[in-house]
């Protein structure tokens, strides 16, 4: 169970981008969260693994509260939290393997981290991920020389080496295609159902998110605008979100 | 609303005129200005048209652009031909030489007057040889045959008396037949014809020999100022890129905590562990006991390890774990460390002759540096130990701490903190006048955050709490500003008056003679105790102002100071660089390459750091998250994307080093800038210009190799 209360945002230089939001997240769910570009999306997965430090308001995580945690206990949080980016976010000079394995850090001896050992296990999980997102022969290639869906797919296989219990990917499919953001998404989708993973997903088209969410949260200048079930999103609903201008753009 | 167009018709041309006033006088100020700029710089055509002045530089130029290069062996030899001065009425009285394989010379005609043009002709001579033709005197003042230019009747002096001999061994001068006192008409005299000739092939001159030892000198010079200053710049750059230390912000409370112990930790770590570090360096020196100790050590640590993760520990146990795991390894870098370095004075002792004796020198000497250093490693590493420790400990309990007593602890830590600060400034202000001014600037950065926090506790806070920063305005963050500059001009002329600043800087003497006194019993110095009493009651005010709870921005703090510290050291030219190190280890390569060290720590540094700040934020976000600690970001997020970057500007400081280290040599810093610096002295502008011509090929082939290294790993 994620509880996120009155969670408020306010930048270095004043712009407000979280403002009281609150809601609850059980375990195991696919949650969608939705909105315009700049409605907050992003920070509100960050500060759910505190890459960004909210201003005020809560975050619990199964007992534990994520908003005062010392930066250690920060980091014991995080590596049960796993993330992936719309940049993917791959050191992309190095290979496949190494940016999956770094997904691994949370866990090993830093002193050997340091050195780029990582224990035969962790290879072989590394390369089993990697298989599981079927980009196990790409494994020794530099990442940059992957196509954009497979490059997500290494991000999404670097997360599953921590292990995780939550997933937060912050607009995983944005700079992908119509097709890739399918394959991908059914990836997002096989944790959820095969492997129990809480999913946080923030995305543009409300018809991916239709596609694939239990339950969809509506952004809306840093505030909650819709939080239900997709079905719940109507014409007008969906005005109010996107604005009066909007027309649905199908992704299909 | 008419009236106001009127005023602006009105006021257009008024304007204008105004305007065009100031740009005249804005033209006639800069005239002015510039005109006392020329004289300033003794601007003087005068001089340039000088006519002697015009030769020397001719002169000088023309030996830089003839660079003794290339020499031969040569051989001397002379050759004699008779000639009567003043022709006898019969006609010359001489015999034609007889026309063989040997050397001969025709004159014709074969009897001049003096001041008269004869024409020589020589055959069989020595070839591609230089001659002269000379009449020998007793005593050696011999009469040389001015070589003519042109035929002749129109022909015209030289001043040379030298003259080429062709490749087949033949000669045609004209010359002009010498007046003296001492030639008696009609008299037959024997003409010398002393040849310098070519033999063997072309070969390296002497000073192209020693041009090109200089020339490998200085390269190495340059190479090794550049790797010895890589370390420290790479930490300094990690220091100095705002991109990774802006987001290092901490609460207040463990910060101070961590400052305080870190001299608790460094006297910790000196007596504990540098004894431990002198241990290995004498079992190094020892060899096998060192080699056994060091891997007994370092498995005994692994099996450890190994061990205490098997247990399942939560909480305190868990905190005791990872410390004592943390000084265990801290144990064994040292001892470690110093295990090596006396198996390099071991090496060195056992390498002194042979090949590989700069081998062994260079073990020897970075063994013997690390038997120096191993108490200082020893006291930094304590000192990190315990402070992190102390912080990461602090940070639980204290995030809970409320109001008012955070303030309370805070003007404690703040206290200690600001008392070790200014005790450690005023201390190295012992040493000379201007480092005597850091102690109050320090006094200056913490006044004006008192007065930066008193201001905000009367005017901006609102129900005992801080207003969010949205409602700063601009107005207030300017009397923010303005408020934090007046409490540290304050604070400053406070500190200044109490540490008695202005007289050591009339007087122009450190105030270290100031006496001991007795304070509580125990033989304080004065100057130290005040200096740290005024840094406790800033610190200690500034610290129960904003309570342990505070955001402390500690990323920024690093970043500043480190910056500072880049920022002076580049403003600080090699060449006084170079200078104080000539003092220090006297001429040689060696005081380049300490001055060239310290000045590409600094460039270095600068061109690292601004490399991490243009990287991608995007993996370091992604390293973060999975829960790796900062050493791990930086491993795993930011190296890789560094690495070709740092290579390439690494190369182009070695290029850039190569022709410092030409200025560097002037003030004896070895090298061919050392060389060059002699050469000019001696007035040895052929010798110069090699110097001059090997610098410009060096440079240009490593300036060459080095962007087209860039270029490719870029």
């Amino acid at each position: 169970m994620l509880k996120i209360e009155h969670l408020t945002k306010v930048y270095d230089n004043g712009v407000v981008a979280l403002q009281d939001v609150s809601f609850e997240v059980p375990t195991g769910q696919f949650l969608v969260i939705i909105g315009l570009s700049g409605s907050g999306k992003s920070t509100l997965l960050r500060c759910i693994n505190r890459l960004i430090n909210p201003t005020d308001g809560r975050i619990e995580w199964n007992g534990i509260d994520i908003t005062n945690a010392t930066d250690e206990e920060l980091r014991l949080i995080r590596r049960r939290i796993g993330m992936i980016f719309q940049h993917f976010n791959l050191v992309r000079r190095s290979p496949v393997i190494t940016n999956v394995l770094a997904g691994r850090l949370g866990y090993t001896n830093p002193m050997w981290s340091l050195v780029n050992y990582f224990s035969h296990a962790d290879r072989q999980m590394a390369l089993e991920k990697l298989a599981r997102v079927g980009i196990r022969e790409k494994a020794y290639n530099r990442a940059d020389e992957l196509s954009g869906g497979q490059q997500q797919r290494v991000g999404i296989a670097r997360a599953l080496m921590q292990e995780p219990e939550l997933m937060l990917a912050d607009e995983p499919v944005a700079s992908l295609d119509p097709a890739t953001s399918h394959s991908v998404m059914k990836y997002l989708e096989s944790l959820n159902r095969d492997d129990g993973i809480t999913i946080l997903c923030s995305l543009h088209f409300l018809s991916l998110a239709r596609a694939y969410a239990d339950r969809i949260i509506a952004l809306k200048d840093g505030r909650i605008e819709f939080d239900g079930l997709p079905e719940k999103i109507d014409d007008q609903r969906f005005r109010d979100i996107y604005g009066e201008d909007a027309v649905r753009v199908e992704i299909s | 609303m008419s009236g106001k167009t009127n005023n602006k018709d009105n006021a257009q041309p008024a304007r204008s005129a105004l305007r065009t006033v100031l740009i005249v006088l804005a033209v006639v100020v800069g005239v002015v200005v510039y005109a006392y700029g020329w004289n300033t710089t003794d601007i003087s055509l005068d001089e340039i048209q000088d006519q002697t002045r015009k030769e020397s530089v001719r002169r000088a130029l023309r030996e830089l652009l003839s660079p003794d290069i290339f020499d031969r062996d040569r051989d001397e030899a002379s050759f004699y031909a008779q000639f009567q001065v003043g022709c006898p009425e019969a006609g010359a009285t001489i015999e034609q030489p007889e026309q063989g394989d040997d050397a001969y010379v025709v004159f014709s005609p074969s009897c001049a007057d003096q001041d008269e043009i004869v024409t020589v002709e020589g055959y069989n001579f020595p070839d591609n040889a230089i001659a002269m033709l000379r009449l020998p005197r007793e005593g050696g003042n011999n009469i040389p045959f001015k070589v003519m230019l042109g035929s002749s009747e129109d022909a015209k002096a030289s001043n040379e008396n030298i003259f080429d001999v062709d490749n087949s061994g033949y000669f045609k001068v004209h010359v002009k037949v010498p007046r003296h006192r001492d030639l008696e008409d009609g008299e037959i005299y024997e003409v010398e014809i002393p040849t310098i000739s070519p033999t063997g092939l072309p070969r390296f001159s002497n000073t192209t020999d020693t041009v090109i030892e200089k020339m490998i000198e200085t390269i190495f010079l340059a190479l090794m100022a550049t790797t010895l200053a890589i370390p420290v710049a790479v930490a300094l750059s990690f220091f100095s890129a705002r991109n990774l230390m802006r987001q290092m912000r901490m609460p207040l409370g463990p910060v101070l905590v961590g400052f305080v112990l870190l001299p608790v930790g460094g006297a910790v770590g000196y007596l504990l562990l540098g004894p431990l570090g002198e241990l290995g360096i004498d079992w190094g020196e020892d060899v096998v006991p060192g080699i056994i100790g060091a891997i007994v050590a370092i498995g005994a640590y692994t099996l450890i390890t190994r061990l205490a993760a098997r247990l399942e520990l939560d909480g305190l146990a868990n905190r005791a774990r990872g410390v004592v795991l943390n000084f265990l390894l801290l144990a064994v870098i040292v001892f470690t460390l110093g295990v090596l370095g006396g198996i390099g004075i071991w090496i060195s002792d056992r390498l002194e002759k042979g090949l590989l004796q700069d081998l062994g020198e260079f073990v020897g000497t970075v063994g013997t540096l690390i038997d120096l250093m191993i108490a200082v490693l020893a006291a930094v590493g304590g000192a990190f130990w315990l402070s992190s420790l102390g912080s990461n400990l602090a940070a639980a309990p204290l995030r809970y701490v409320q109001e008012p007593l955070s303030n309370v602890l805070g003007g404690v830590l703040g206290f200690l903190s600001g008392a070790i600060l200014l005790y450690v400034t005023a201390l190295i202000g012992t040493q000379a006048v201007l480092l005597g001014l850091l102690s109050a600037v320090v006094a200056a950065v913490l006044g004006g955050q008192c007065a930066g926090l008193v201001y905000e506790r009367l005017f901006m806070m609102e129900n005992g709490k801080r207003q969010p920063r949205r409602d700063d305005t601009g107005t207030e963050q300017a009397v923010r500003s303005a408020v934090f500059v007046i409490g540290a001009v304050l604070a400053f002329l406070l500190a200044a008056y109490v540490l008695d600043l202005l007289r050591a800087i009339v007087d122009e003497r450190p105030p270290s003679k100031r006496e001991w006194d007795l304070i509580l019993g125990v033989n304080v110095r004065i100057y130290l105790a005040q200096a740290a009493l005024l840094g406790g009651v800033f610190g200690g005010l500034a610290g129960a102002l904003s309570g342990t709870s505070v955001t402390f921005p500690l990323g920024m703090a690093v970043y500043n100071t480190s910056r500072t510290i880049l920022n002076s050291l580049r403003a600080i030219e090699p060449l006084i660089m170079g200078i104080v190190f000539v003092i220090w280890v006297g001429v040689g390569p060696f005081a380049g390459v300490l001055a060239l060290t310290l000045h590409s720590i600094a460039a270095l540094g600068k061109l690292y750091s601004e490399q991490v700040e243009n990287i991608d934020a995007g993996p370091i976000e992604a390293v973060q998250a999975t829960g790796a600690n900062r050493l791990q970001m930086i491993v795993y997020g930011v190296v890789p994307q560094i690495v070709p970057p740092y290579i390439a500007f690494t190369m182009y400081r070695w290029d850039i080093n190569v022709r410092m280290s030409t200025i560097i040599g002037f003030v004896g810093g070895g090298g061919i800038g050392f060389l060059l610096q002699q050469q000019i002295n001696l007035l040895r502008y052929d010798q110069a210009g090699v110097a001059v011509l090997a610098i410009a090929i060096v440079v240009s082939v490593l300036d060459y190799a080095s962007a087209a290294i860039r270029e490719r790993i870029v």
